[in-house]
């Protein structure tokens, strides 16, 4: 498959990257960031939205530090999960991502970024064309909806990352910074439901790190995926749970790869009363997978409850 | 048809000097911008030994070390390998001499169509510069990122241990005791009939 004529720029410094952006956003031309490239390459691949422009961020210093409090978003999923300087929860998701060769490449900003996923948009073009498209992959000329026909207002595809619900748990802070300046959000404000726009990053924003609470040091917790392959593969389904140790009350859930974005169940945990059966009922309850991914939605569904009992367990 | 103008008629990425020392030979080439590693180094460096499989980081055929460290090439962007030090699968054997790993994939069956072997040699060669002495899961956590539809993967680590007994010194020969055939040319042809790296 050849790679989609674009240019790829690689500026040194932050300040060097905003300008970059701000310059392009103003010529009218359009662009893509790019970190590991380890989504963004197969997709340009496909002829999936491709822009003229590139920007990575490869080149840019000091935006790869991995702490127990902050993360920087070049930060490789491998070094986390094998580095030990990350939060052990964190570092239990990074290591379940894809194989040991993706990690190597693959980032945390970009796979709290990560581009949505759904069976009939990631194909070949000549594929998507002889459907005559879908809505996310030819935004704006009108093509219906294949997962849930006859309805064009929003996008499906499914969030497929795996990092983010364990950041979400752990009270994870979102640092961006665009041309218009820098702002925090608190991880699960980030995104926002549709599969299209995804998360609340501006034209020309990208996210520099994440920081995690002063206490994160005291919480622990876990993470469990369903795959169809247990080597590598994007979760059919995930759950992340955390407590501060020995508090229960503080329990915390967050989920993925259910929707297109993931979330985390602060209304079914605090009307469960710490029950963990009653929480897994109540996430069941609220959760809708379509059928867009490997495995059936009821069987994603019915392996929730499944996942959060057993992410929950001491 | 609906996004008929889907495809976007801009013009070609411009081309940039691309440098990087490839098995041990500087290679000072001119690379387009938009070029993946993968498609360097067959096109431009002449390493065919790096194959192009599924091209989306599944396979795993792709794999070079980036200063000692394996990497997928299909999934690398060029300019971020540019100035540093590549080793393809040409690399690993020393003039006319493979390396035990390769010796050892040759004797045990780790190599069936072989076109998935070259990843395999530079991951399993990555792993035993880290580590020796690896146990059977250690083997196959190193090598889940690479796929074989032939061997069914034991030969594979059984191959891998073999060698890894070569590094850790316990064993001589990469050949197992009991070989039929011994090798006529046990020191191999005295020039390299090819510069490694140029194999074509």
């Amino acid at each position: 498959m050849l790679m989609p004529p674009f240019e790829l720029h690689r500026p040194s410094t932050v300040e060097e990257a905003c300008s970059l952006a701000a310059k392009l956003i103003e010529s009218g031309q359009d662009f893509d960031w790019i970190a590991g490239g380890t989504d963004l390459i197969p997709n340009y691949k496909w002829h999936i939205n491709t822009k003229p422009h590139v920007i990575s961020l490869a080149g840019i210093d000091g935006v790869s530090t991995i702490s127990m409090n902050e993360i920087g978003c070049m930060a490789r999923l491998h070094d986390i999960a094998e580095g030990g300087d990350a939060h052990p929860l964190v570092a239990e998701a990074a290591s379940k991502v894809a194989s040991s060769l993706i990690r190597r490449n693959a980032t945390l900003g970009g796979n709290l970024c990560l581009d949505t996923r759904c069976f009939w948009y990631n194909q070949a073009e000549e594929w998507r064309s002889s459907i005559d498209w879908c809505h996310k992959c030819d935004c704006g000329t009108g093509s219906d909806c294949r997962v849930i026909p006859n309805q064009n207002e929003l996008c499906v595809a499914t969030y497929q990352g795996d990092v983010a619900p364990t950041l979400m748990v752990l009270d994870a802070t979102v640092h961006l910074i665009g041309p218009n300046g820098a702002r925090s959000v608190l991880l699960h404000d980030f995104y926002q439901l549709d599969g299209m726009t995804r998360n609340i990053l501006q034209p020309g924003e990208f996210m520099l790190k994440i920081t995690l609470p002063e206490d994160v040091e005291d919480w622990t917790g876990s993470y469990r995926k369903l795959r169809v392959r247990e080597s590598w593969d994007f979760p059919e389904a995930g759950a992340a749970a955390a407590w501060k140790k020995g508090d229960r009350s503080t329990l915390r859930v967050a989920t993925t790869a259910l929707e297109s974005i993931p979330r985390r169940h602060d209304e079914e945990v605090a009307n469960s009363n710490g029950d963990v059966k009653a929480i897994c009922d109540a996430i069941y309850k609220s959760t809708k997978p379509v059928n867009n991914t490997a495995l059936p939605p009821r069987y994603r569904r019915n392996m929730i409850k499944v996942l959060v009992k057993r992410a929950c367990e001491e | 048809m609906v996004g008929e103008e889907h495809v976007s008629m801009i013009p070609a990425a411009p081309s940039e000097v691309w440098s990087a020392e490839v098995n041990g030979q500087n290679q000072e080439v001119l690379a387009p911008s938009n070029a993946i590693l993968l498609d360097v180094l067959r096109d431009k460096a002449g390493c065919l030994g790096v194959k192009r499989g599924c091209d989306m980081g599944t396979c795993g055929c792709c794999t070079v070390l980036i200063d000692g460290e394996p990497r997928l090439s299909c999934l690398t962007m060029a300019q971020d390998a540019a100035g540093c030090s590549i080793t393809t699968v040409e690399g690993l054997a020393d003039g006319a001499h493979l390396a035990p790993i390769q010796q050892c994939f040759a004797d045990h069956g780790g190599s069936q169509c072989g076109f998935c072997t070259p990843g395999f040699l530079i991951t399993s060669q990555a792993l035993l510069t880290k580590n020796s002495n690896p146990t059977d899961k250690e083997v196959a956590c190193a090598i889940e990122g690479n796929l074989c539809r032939c061997t069914g993967y034991q030969q594979i680590i059984e191959s891998i241990q073999a060698a890894a007994a070569i590094h850790r010194g316990e064993s001589e020969s990469a050949r197992p005791a009991s070989d039929a055939h011994p090798d006529p040319h046990p020191s191999g042809p005295e020039e390299p009939t090819m510069p490694p790296g140029h194999a074509r």
